[in-house]
């Protein structure tokens, strides 16, 4: 246990304080016509003000509540003692993206949801914490470098430079292995560089990043795509040893209605690319642009429509609605999000789903079809389904798009690897350590989950870096600490 | 960083660029493009690789200027480096013995085909080229054709030259012989509106006939959905499936024009895609 500092815990309960400090937020006036971001962080002394509202518990449920098991109360009560550095070095014994981290991961749902104190709707705001710490390592210039092992004489390729490959990447280099890191696009990153906007996630943060994984000395190959450029088995039998294949969910799905290729009409991928990617948002300056009308409807519920339909907001839309089959109860997206899209303006639609398109004569999309929907009672699962209501179709004028569906796996490593198993969804079968049905060959991320989240796709790559290592060293003792850890202590 | 080898001015507003990327020599095939960025602030553009040396690493392709990009390209030298150059991206073009084989080409399209027409050679066809350029002052590249080209047609768009000729019209007098003449199979990579055209025009005589398609794209890798288009009644992304299609299994002509053009100049839009601004012409 992490021994308190007071001499001795008071004979009396102490008393709760329910009052969860809440982050400076650029104004929702102001936000609207910039893509800054919109959530500022906490001040040292906010940010000491609601480390002090953690009662440390042993029980430590916001610590298995963690998807990566940080050891959250341990860097809590380092902000407590008021060492900050001592809490990044907590943090970043689990994560090596916290400034990513606490910026978009779902913490309702995971650490906050677990933390004591939310069963008085007041869980400690440990997401918030995180991104204070890590934005206050990065104003102290460069991150100290860990210990890097001897090189192992070992060679791994990695594909794509997401979350869970960033994550692969560094952890295999500290531990002695030469990295190279291959990306099909212009840019490393991933989703955090195309898909989530600037105002949600600075892009300096994520490249910042890059740079620390670089620095770990994993060469970083851009504009290289694996199925391309090389096979998966050329890679297998040229230089490489092992494999880890983190090529996201990158196929973008559409709801085959009528007339959903007109002009206009948007995926979310590549609304968000041009948007964010290629920094449409500074056109003239950046050369990129983006068309957009005065009526935008972004299709879907996820985080990746809260995106679209924020960036369309900025983009100088008159009006965005969202249209999402469901209630804004079942809605996928982080209910910060969703907060804050309301608080942009923009409408939301409910129970209702396109049905088709229609053109303006010129094959523009100037309206479209929409039923509405009821929820069935919920099913032996409790979940409630969406189904039309038959009859109740209805005309929405739109000028603009953005299909927001999700996405599935791009099948372009499958389709050059006949021997790499994937599902009927088509992603990629792994064991509970990372290794698919081909020899050599550890994946993980969105191309295995289809579609998670930021952290999931880091701690499966942490899960797969160890079991690559041992495979790599045949089989000597791990020396990182992998996920699951009773370890410390 | 990609350096530019060698720039060439082929005609006015037309440009040839070899660029040193080993990578993409290394797989290229005929038929496949790459996508650009020229620096930090670009914007990620397609072009059709027209040549490639693998032992020396380098890549060429033709271009027109029409906008920013082009415009930009065009005033780089020997020395310069491209931010960006990825490929081979697409599907090689389908190459086979087939018998008699057209090919009818426009714009870049003059110079992106000779890899595919010297590949159609290899495999022992007979190759008929019609290429179309609006004056004689605009035409180029037509040696290397001329000399791998059974026949070469010239179709000049002005008036007066003694070798004008419409496209259609040259090839209404193929098909009118065929099959006497016969004609197996149509290659083009020109304008929409004539690949268009062309498609129809052979449909009746179930001549297969590939069309070049030319979308606009993003990332060229299968991620931004940009390209997609209907052919047979199934989406397909042009940039993983295409660029090459059966022309007579492309629906919706005009909402793949409409797409095509949502970036040009409005003006454009409202001459009924005249294809002004294409740097197909
Ligand atoms: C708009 C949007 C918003 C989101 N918001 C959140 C959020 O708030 N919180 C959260 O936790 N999660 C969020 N997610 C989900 C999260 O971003 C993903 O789950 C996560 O990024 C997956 O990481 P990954 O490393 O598996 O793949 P990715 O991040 O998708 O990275 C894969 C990389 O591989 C590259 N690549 C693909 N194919 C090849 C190839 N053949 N060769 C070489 N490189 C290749 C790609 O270009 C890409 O750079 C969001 C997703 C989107 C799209
Ligand atoms: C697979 C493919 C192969 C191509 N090969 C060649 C080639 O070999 N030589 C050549 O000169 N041109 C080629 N093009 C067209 C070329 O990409 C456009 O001319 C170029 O993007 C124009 O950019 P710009 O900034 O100069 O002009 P802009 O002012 O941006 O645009 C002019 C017109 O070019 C088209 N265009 C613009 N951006 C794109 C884009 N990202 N993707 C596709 N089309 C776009 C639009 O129709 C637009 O109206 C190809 C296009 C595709 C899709
Ligand atoms: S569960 Fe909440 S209160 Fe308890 S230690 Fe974790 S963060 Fe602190
Ligand atoms: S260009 Fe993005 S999918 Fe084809």
């Amino acid at each position: 246990m992490t021994e308190a500092k007071e001499p001795k815990a008071s004979p009396k309960k102490p008393k709760l304080n329910l009052n969860r400090v809440e982050m400076p937020k650029q104004s929702e006036h102001e936000r609207r016509h910039n893509f800054d971001e919109v959530a500022l962080g906490y001040t040292w002394e906010l940010a000491k003000e609601e480390a002090s509202r953690c009662i440390q518990c042993k029980k430590r449920n916001c610590q298995q509540g963690c998807p990566v098991n940080i050891d959250i109360p341990d860097f809590i009560a380092a902000l407590q003692r008021e060492e900050i550095e001592e809490a990044s070095r907590i943090l970043k014994r689990k994560t090596s993206l916290p400034g990513v981290c606490g910026r978009v991961c779902p913490q309702e749902l995971q650490c906050e949801q677990a933390c004591t104190l939310n069963k008085k709707g007041a869980p400690i705001a440990i997401g918030r914490l995180e991104r204070f710490i890590a934005d206050w390592e990065r104003t102290q210039g460069a991150p100290t470098m860990p210990e890097m092992a001897p090189s192992t004489g070992k060679k791994v390729a990695v594909v794509g430079s997401g979350p869970s490959g960033l994550t692969v990447a560094s952890d295999l280099a500290i531990l002695g292995h030469q990295v190279v890191l291959f990306e099909a696009l212009h840019v490393a990153g991933g989703v955090l560089m195309y898909g989530i906007p600037e105002f949600r996630l600075p892009k300096e943060i994520v490249q910042r990043e890059v740079q620390y994984v670089q620095a770990l000395g994993v060469d970083l190959r851009l504009n290289t795509v694996i199925g391309i450029n090389y096979s998966l088995d050329e890679l297998l039998n040229t230089d490489y040893d092992a494999v880890y294949l983190a090529p996201g969910a990158g196929l973008p799905k559409f709801m085959r209605v009528p007339g959903e290729n007109l002009n206009m009409v948007y995926s979310a991928n590549e609304f968000l690319t041009r948007t964010n990617l290629m920094k449409a948002y500074l056109y003239p300056e950046y050369a990129t642009p983006i068309k957009m009308g005065k009526r935008v409807a972004v299709i879907g519920g996820g985080n990746v429509a809260m995106d679209a339909a924020r960036c369309a907001v900025r983009l100088g839309a008159q009006e965005v609605y969202v249209i999402y089959r469901r209630t804004r109860a079942e809605m996928p997206a982080r209910l910060e999000e969703i907060e804050n899209a309301e608080e942009e303006g923009i409408q939301f639609h409910f129970l209702c789903n396109p049905t088709g398109f229609l053109s303006d004569g010129r094959n523009n999309v100037a309206a479209m079809e929409l039923i509405r929907m009821q929820l069935t009672e919920p099913d032996e699962s409790g979940r409630r389904r969406p189904v039309p209501i038959p009859g109740s179709e209805y005309i929405m004028d739109v000028d603009t798009v953005v299909v927001s569906l999700g996405t599935s796996p791009n099948p372009l490593i499958p389709s050059t690897t006949p021997d790499l198993e994937v599902t009927r969804w088509g992603t990629v079968v792994i064991d509970e350590r990372g290794r698919t049905s081909k020899a050599r060959v550890w994946a993980g991320g969105d191309i295995v989950s289809g579609g998670a989240t930021v952290i999931s796709a880091m701690g499966e790559g942490r899960i797969a870096a160890a079991a690559m290592h041992e495979y790599l060293t045949n089989g000597q003792k791990k020396i990182i600490p992998p996920t699951p850890a009773k370890d410390e202590d | 960083m990609y350096p530019i080898v060698d720039h060439e001015v082929l005609a006015p507003r037309v440009h040839r660029l070899r660029v040193q990327a080993p990578v993409v020599a290394e797989k290229a095939k005929p038929g496949q493009f790459v996508i650009l960025i020229i620096d930090e602030k670009g914007e990620r553009v397609p072009f059709t690789i027209s040549d490639w040396d693998r032992d020396a690493g380098t890549v060429d392709f033709v271009f027109i200027e029409v906008g920013k990009t082009t415009q930009q390209l065009a005033t780089l030298q020997p020395g310069d480096r491209l931010l960006s150059f990825i490929g081979p991206l697409g599907r090689a073009a389908e190459v086979d013995r087939y018998g008699h084989v057209v090919t009818v080409l426009s714009g870049y399209g003059i110079a992106a085909t000779v890899p595919i027409i010297r590949a159609l050679k290899e495999h022992g066809n007979t190759v008929t080229t019609i290429v179309q350029a609006p004056d004689k002052e605009r035409l180029f590249g037509v040696h290397p054709l001329e000399e791998l080209s059974d026949d070469l047609i010239l179709a000049l768009g002005t008036k007066g030259d003694g070798m004008m000729e419409s496209t259609t019209v040259a090839i209404r007098k193929l098909l009118d012989a065929h099959p006497k003449k016969p004609v197996d199979r149509v290659i083009a990579m020109c304008s929409l509106c004539l690949m268009r055209v062309l498609s129809e025009m052979t449909r009746p005589l179930g001549i297969k006939t590939m069309v070049h398609l030319t979308p606009v794209m993003v990332d060229g890798t299968g991620m931004c959905g940009a390209c997609r288009l209907s052919v047979g009644g199934t989406n397909r992304f042009a940039c993983v499936h295409g660029p090459e299609f059966d022309g007579h299994e492309v629906d919706g002509w005009e909402v793949l024009m409409a797409r095509r053009c949502t970036y040009a100049d409005e003006s454009i839009l409202q001459q009924g895609f005249q294809c002004r601004g294409c740097s197909q012409w």
